[in-house]
């Protein structure tokens, strides 16, 4: 995982609400048993002509992008930032909807609510990739969502002060939260897995002390 | 002083913790279902730091997504042949049981936990899915979890969560009217709560309607909770799910000393009062009718006497987000339920695929035939519902009215393997997402119950199935 610190995009905004993981990718494209090249599958079936949709096997080749979708008007191509409607990533867990939004280069997601602008299980996959999910409260997020409408729109992410800067004339600064623990793996890029296994003896003790029909009855 | 009343969920989450931090907690996982689609990076994970697999013989794996149910052993897809053989492999270099085509027990991850004995009371149960929320009918913590937690439940058999998640009840009352299935009652609880409705929240399902359900029922209920954005759903632990465990040869269920003494621990899974739920949202069984989804998330339902909504009437969702639903769809706002025609029927899947919504299609099927221009597809959810529909007779209900009959899998709930829909095709389907393509691309899927899946197939329409059951044959 890349660490992050401070980071400073274009940012998109595609204004739907309840986006599912289906949409952000098609589940014809969870059968690579790699971790990579999902980039061009990002919302696959609304991104593309129709038609335009790449072969599952062949990733990079794909059609025209298709007019209509909002994320492929020429002012979003550089946006490494993508701002969203409310209870984003809803649906299937697959991992591979964050993939697909980190590898296509965005960096966070911005959305509005109070808990419930991401999904659980998005989130907490984003959280374990470094895709940061931001929640603004709704206001903050219109504030931000209009700029960006009205034309090129630059923001900066500052985890370490957990602070987004839109920047215009003059800049604004919204204050956000993430869980420590995952602000501080993302801080550092850490390994999830070999920080638990600090708690190794805890771990043991708790399986030694584990009801016996919990186990297995064989 | 009496201490304060808890809830089943918070009382298990209490039991599976390891450790805590300022603001996570480590769970202790005692089961881990893995299928093929899930679980190759998280392996491939574990090859590269050189970590093994925790506890292997916690560790359970089936193939279900990619597998074609007309003949399970026929997979032609290049990449599908080849993420099955990649849990193959996996399974065997790190230990796993895997559940294979042909074993006598391979099935949806979610049908064979349970029929295997692996889901019980009290226990903590993970899987790269999110319909394991399915496994809290038994009155489990079960949910669904990305990649990387797949990986890291394998190298370290625990699980970090944030925020701890808040406690809402469902309170279903009344008595379900005959020709209603559990699948209306779930429909209605995210009709009314909405896809997002439950974000943050682990559900329990309570109340006589709930009490009367068999286990299959529970599960079908238990399993769309993920679809109201709930963490996870669960119902406490009764005489109907200890009968589940117990009257059945089932491999990894307790038995001796070991029973008698997770029944004694069992009888302590119930909510104290419900006083301790952070919220609570009631329904009424007895006044509901059957339910049809009519747009892009299953929070966009109907009563199929009712008709489709005006953009500017749908709860949860903005106008112009209702227009694209509508547009998806094909659908005039106004249009009876009841006049809409169907190209396809699926039943079958996590939800809907047990040998109980089997008997409920088959009683709509006998002596009946499918439509002019219909395609049934009737697909059950394991090996063993296979068996048993056969020994049931329930196989030759279908095929004598024109439906197929087919191996288990998931099959038409999304488009990973042969069995999916055309762009333009409209479904009548018993899976638990309506969302654009997810049965393929252009396809158009509505859910409904078993027994209204059957209704539609039989008529080539929405047809409400208490005028079918009411006119017998």
């Amino acid at each position: 995982m890349e660490a992050f610190l401070t980071y400073r995009g274009r940012a998109a905004l595609l204004d739907w609400s309840d986006v599912n993981t289906d949409l952000i990718i098609p589940a014809r494209y969870l059968k690579r048993i790699e971790r990579t090249g999902y980039g061009p599958l990002l919302f696959a079936d609304k991104r593309y002509v129709p038609g335009g949709a790449p072969d599952p096997d062949h990733p990079e080749s794909h059609g025209e992008l298709a007019s209509d979708f909002p994320l492929n008007a020429s002012a979003n191509q550089d946006a490494t930032i993508l701002i969203v409607g409310r209870n984003f990533g809803c649906g299937s867990s697959r991992e591979h909807a964050v993939w697909a939004v980190a590898q296509a280069g965005y960096r966070a997601v911005i959305a509005p609510g109070k808990d419930d602008g991401f999904a659980d299980i998005f989130e907490g996959n984003a959280l374990n990739n470094g895709l940061l999910p931001i929640e603004l409260p709704e206001a903050d997020w219109e504030t931000i969502a209009t700029a960006v409408r009205t034309g090129p729109t630059e923001i900066t992410i500052d985890l370490l002060r957990k602070r987004v800067t839109l920047h215009g004339n003059s800049d604004i600064e919204f204050a956000f939260d993430v869980p420590e623990g995952n602000r501080e793996r993302i801080l550092k890029g850490l390994d999830a897995i070999a920080e638990t296994l600090l708690n190794d003896h805890a771990i043991t003790r708790y399986e030694q002390s584990a009801p016996v029909w919990a186990g297995l009855s064989v | 002083m009496p201490s304060a009343p808890d809830t089943l969920f918070h009382k298990v989450w209490k039991r599976h913790v390891v450790t805590v931090t300022e603001d996570a907690t480590l769970l202790y996982i005692d089961r881990h279902l893995v299928h093929e689609v899930t679980s190759p990076q998280a392996f491939e994970g574990l090859r590269l730091s050189g970590r093994k697999v925790r506890r292997p013989e916690l560790t359970f794996a089936t193939l279900d997504h990619n597998v074609p149910t007309e003949n399970q052993l026929d997979i032609r897809e290049p990449m599908s042949k080849r993420q099955v053989e990649a849990l193959r492999t996996n399974a065997k270099e790190f230990g796993v049981t895997l559940y294979d085509m042909g074993s006598g027990r391979q099935g949806i991850v979610h049908v064979i936990g349970p029929e295997l004995g692996l889901t019980l009371p009290g226990l903590t149960i993970v899987c790269g899915d999110s319909h394991t929320s399915t496994h809290g009918a038994f009155g489990s913590l079960a949910f669904g979890i990305g990649t990387s937690e797949v990986e890291h439940v394998l190298a370290t058999q625990t699980l970090w969560q944030g925020k701890t998640p808040k406690a809402l009840g469902i309170e279903v009352k009344g008595k379900l009217p005959a020709g209603l299935e559990p699948k209306d009652i779930i429909l209605a609880v995210i009709r009314a709560i909405g896809t997002g409705g439950a974000t943050g929240h682990v559900l329990e399902y309570y109340g006589p309607a709930i009490s009367a359900m068999s286990m299959e029922g529970r599960m079908t209920v238990c399993n769309m909770s993920i679809e109201a954005g709930a963490r996870a759903g669960l119902i406490a632990p009764d005489d109907t799910t200890i009968q589940y465990i117990t009257a059945t040869k089932r491999p990894f269920a307790p038995t001796g000393a070991a029973l008698e003494s997770a029944l004694a621990d069992w009888k302590l899974l119930q909510t104290d009062d419900p006083s301790a739920f952070d919220r609570i949202v009631t329904i009424d069984a007895s006044s509901l009718v059957p339910q049809v989804t009519w747009g892009t998330n299953p929070a966009m339902t109907v009563d199929v006497t009712g008709r489709i909504p005006e953009p500017d009437q749908v709860p949860f969702t903005s106008r112009e987000d209702a227009r694209r639903s509508l547009e998806y769809m094909g659908l005039t706002p106004g249009t009876p339920i009841s006049e809409i025609p169907i190209d396809i029927v699926f039943i079958g899947s996590c939800t809907n695929g047990r040998i109980e919504d089997l008997r409920s299609a088959a009683q709509v099927f006998r002596g009946r035939k499918v439509a002019a221009g219909v395609r049934a597809l009737i697909v059950p959810g394991s090996e063993p519902v296979r068996e048993q529909a056969i020994a049931e007779g329930l196989d030759r209900v279908f095929t004598e009215a024109g439906a197929e009959w087919r191996q288990a899998g998931c099959s038409m709930c999304l488009a990973m393997n042969p069995d999916k829909l055309t762009p333009g095709q409209r479904s009548a389907s018993t899976s638990n997402r309506n969302f654009e393509g997810r049965q393929g691309p252009g396809g158009r899927t509505h859910l409904v119950s078993a027994a209204m899946a059957a209704a539609a197939a039989v008529t080539g329409k929405f047809t409400d199935v208490r005028t079918l059951l009411s006119q017998g044959v």
